[in-house]
């Protein structure tokens, strides 16, 4: 059946069910593009080059999901300690195509699973990336993470801690190229799924926190060789140099790391991607100036990685708040103007959206429960409300504000965020975006940060370079909301007992799927967010779900094992004795 | 006893006493491991105990440190209330075992938790391996680096250049 009838076929069937018969082939552009035209099918990171991460699929729905119940579960690896860390987590998106479905643990070991049965998992093969463990692992800001792969032709394209990009073969698991891209030697990792647009495989860098300056990088997988590479700050003399001030060496040292996969509009052959930090993260006035084009996004052009428009969210900002994470791309009515439009909602606690075309802002609202840095954003601009082009050093509100004279504040969101790189999903027929977040409030202390001794100070090479610590002062808790993207407003919003680590799975069931930390996998009206199920794996969960179909059966999956930091401990000490672990659970009906 | 059984019992004397690590050794090592690994004491210190900064607190150099033996066991089974340094011993503020106080006295000021908890020979052998390798010493060394990670990794790398 080609995949015209095979899309209609499926509009026939689509007031029973969703499913279409799964299809054997090659990954091509055109397949990614049509990708929710394969219902049974979860072949892009997101689901989607939009990033909308919702499954029309709907035999598991709200009247039946009370009966949901594990299929079956597959012990994974992965957790191995590693440089500063004692063990990886588990953070990936599967990807499933035609009931095989493929993982990643947070060393980089990829694993084909046959999952056809429906019940049990059977690891065909995994490919292990044979990490310096110690090397990578003691630059990882925030743990030892994998994020997913990304399908191409007959291969499977993934990249590693240790800054590699690997290609493999889809049917053995044999690696047929492996380019080195980023350096842990100063600094570098990769954490994320890789971008596949047509033949380029696009990632970012990490390392934001040891001094490293981002970037963002193509590869041509037919050679296995760079076509570009663009930098997110600026060299010496190229626009938006001039926004870094003083003689701290930005442009190697000035942050902008990318760590989570961006998104992509085929229809004008621009892709999204958020930035992280400046840094060093605390010490404002080790840089100051707006710092482009940290805590940004960036529209590019896939093919040569050339930016088309950039909009940055927090300028000079003292309070680390990355916006690395997905852009989703929504059509919808606002104002009564048909838009275009990337969203996104960030670290730093507002939710924010721009004419995708132009990069016009069109509208931003604060979602968090508490925020005390900005007032609002400029109506006009985006901005924040107490933004002052003309200071060097934003010195943002009485209480977060800091400097190296005050060097203590109380930060509202916390640095963590908000959403943090956690994906959000988003119900088209809603047009409701669902965010796990986190709620509450950090302190931050500055302290100068010395240069790289290269530059005339003490720091070396993969040191950490952050001007200054955090710490939680009250107990971090989270939430699950729903944000009606017409209005930019939250419309329902659900208490969470710790902070959401996992994102969000939407689907046409009229649900909405997400993790806690205590293990506790969830299911919940999409309208009201109500919960309606839910089961407790036995350990934390860390890792945003999916959902798929085999043989006509639906099936929801998610990767879980994570153990989390002693701050979090102190402030849930019920979870002191949770212990990791590596495992991908499968439910159905 | 024959002179060829002499002799085999005194190769195997000898290679026991050449391999043999002597238990003062042992226990550093062992404290080696338990401070990179089960209780990642070089999360927030560093491999090398010269302190940090970042994502786990302000951490303070061990390098430098002019705590006594029984100050460096009771702040590592205790931490240090008001910071990030968390306790080992599970049981600490549940009593008055640590300085003197428990849970009620100090509120918000109670340090958190370690991620793994501590026997008190473990504390002890953290503790040694502190004295011999980290406390007093200067900058670290590429001997220091590849006794802290090994060869097989680029880990020292940034030493040998």
């Amino acid at each position: 059946m080609n995949r015209l009838l095979a899309s209609t076929f499926a509009g026939l069937l689509a007031t029973t069910t969703a499913i279409l018969p799964a299809r054997a082939g090659d990954m091509t552009y055109e397949r990614a593009v049509n990708a929710n035209s394969e219902t049974s099918n979860w072949l892009l990171h997101h689901k989607d080059y939009a990033a909308h991460r919702y499954s029309a699929l709907n035999a598991i729905n709200t009247g039946n999901v009370k009966d949901l119940h594990v299929a079956f579960a597959v012990g994974l690896g992965g957790t191995e300690s590693g440089g500063k860390y004692a063990f990886g987590d588990l953070e990936g998106t599967p990807i499933v195509e035609d009931g095989m479905m493929y993982v990643t643990d947070g060393w980089g070991r990829v694993y084909k699973i046959d999952v056809t049965s429906g019940t049990h998992g059977t690891i065909l093969w995994k490919m292990d990336p044979g990490i310096d463990r110690a090397w990578a692992g003691d630059v990882a800001c925030c743990g030892v993470n994998n994020r997913g792969v990304a399908l191409w032709k007959d291969k499977i394209v993934s990249a590693t801690l240790d800054g590699r990009l690997i290609v493999m073969r889809k049917d053995t698991g044999e690696v047929v190229s492996d380019r080195q891209i980023a350096d842990p030697a100063i600094g570098e990792t990769i954490t994320l799924a890789p971008l596949v647009i047509r033949d380029i495989a696009i990632v970012g860098a990490a390392g934001g926190e040891f001094g490293m300056r981002g970037y963002i990088d193509g590869t041509d997988l037919n050679t296995g060789k760079q076509v570009w590479r663009t930098y997110t700050i600026p060299a010496k003399g190229e626009p938006g140099s001039e926004t870094w001030k003083g003689d701290t060496n930005p442009a190697a040292h000035g942050g902008g790391s990318v760590w989570e996969t961006g998104t992509y509009d085929p229809a004008t052959d621009t892709m999204y991607w958020g930035t992280g930090n400046p840094g060093p993260d605390y010490d404002p006035e080790f840089r100051p100036g707006d710092n482009l084009w940290t805590d940004s996004v960036l529209a590019m052009e896939p093919a040569t990685g050339k930016v088309k428009w950039a909009f940055q969210y927090t300028p000079n900002d003292p309070f680390d708040y990355d916006e690395i994470s997905e852009h989703p791309l929504v059509d919808a009515i606002i104002h009564g103007q048909p838009r275009k439009l990337v969203i996104h909602a960030a670290r730093n606690g507002f939710f924010y959206e721009f004419d995708r075309t132009t990069g016009q802002f069109i509208n931003g609202k604060q979602y968090t429960d508490n925020n005390n840095w900005t007032p609002g954003l400029d109506p006009e601009t985006g901005k924040p409300a107490n933004y002052d082009p003309k200071k060097d050093v934003q010195p943002y509100s009485a209480e977060a504000g800091r400097t190296r004279a005050h060097p203590v504040g109380k930060t509202c969101t916390a640095h963590v965020g908000g959403k943090n790189w956690e994906p959000s999903s988003y119900n088209p027929d809603l047009h409701l975006l669902y965010v796990g977040s986190i709620e509450g409030c950090d302190q931050i202390t500055t302290k100068e940060q010395p240069k790289f001794a290269a530059d005339g100070g003490t720091v070396k090479p993969r040191e950490q370079f952050t001007g200054g610590g955090s710490r939680y002062v009250e107990k971090p808790v989270g939430s699950l909301k729903a944000i009606d993207v017409l209005t930019g407003e939250v419309v329902a919003k659900l208490a969470q007992p710790y902070p959401n680590y996992a994102g969000t799975l939407a689907t046409g069931g009229g649900l909405v799927f997400t993790g806690l930390i205590d293990g506790k996998f969830s299911a919940h009206d999409a309208k009201t967010l109500q919960e309606l199920w839910s089961f407790n794996v036995g350990t934390g969960i860390n890792a945003p779900p999916i959902s798929y179909a085999v043989n006509g059966k639906q099936y929801v999956a998610v990767l879980v094992g994570s153990r989390q930091a002693a701050a979090i401990f102190g402030a849930h000490p019920e979870l002191k004795n949770t212990a990791t672990a590596s495992m991908l659970f499968v439910f159905g009906l | 006893m024959t002179f060829k059984a002499w002799m085999i019992a005194a190769l195997i004397a000898w290679s026991g006493t050449a391999v043999a690590q002597p238990a003062e050794d042992r226990q550093i090592t062992f404290g080696k491991e338990i401070f990179k690994s089960k209780a990642t004491c070089q999360y927030c210190h560093r491999w090398d105990g010269n302190g940090d900064q970042g994502y786990g607190g302000l951490a303070l150099s061990l390098r430098k440190t002019q705590l006594t033996h029984d100050q460096l066991i009771e702040t590592i089974r205790c931490g240090r209330p008001g910071t990030g340094m968390p306790y080992h011993d599970q049981f600490s503020y549940t009593d008055k075992r640590c300085y003197g106080s428990d849970r009620a006295e100090l509120g918000d000021q109670i340090p958190p938790q370690a991620v793994n908890f501590l026997a008190p020979r473990e504390i002890a052998a953290v503790v040694a391996f502190l004295e011999a390798h980290i406390i007093g010493r200067g900058p670290a060394t590429l001997e220091d680096c590849v006794y802290f990670w090994g060869t097989e990794t680029r880990e020292c790398d940034s030493f040998r250049k």
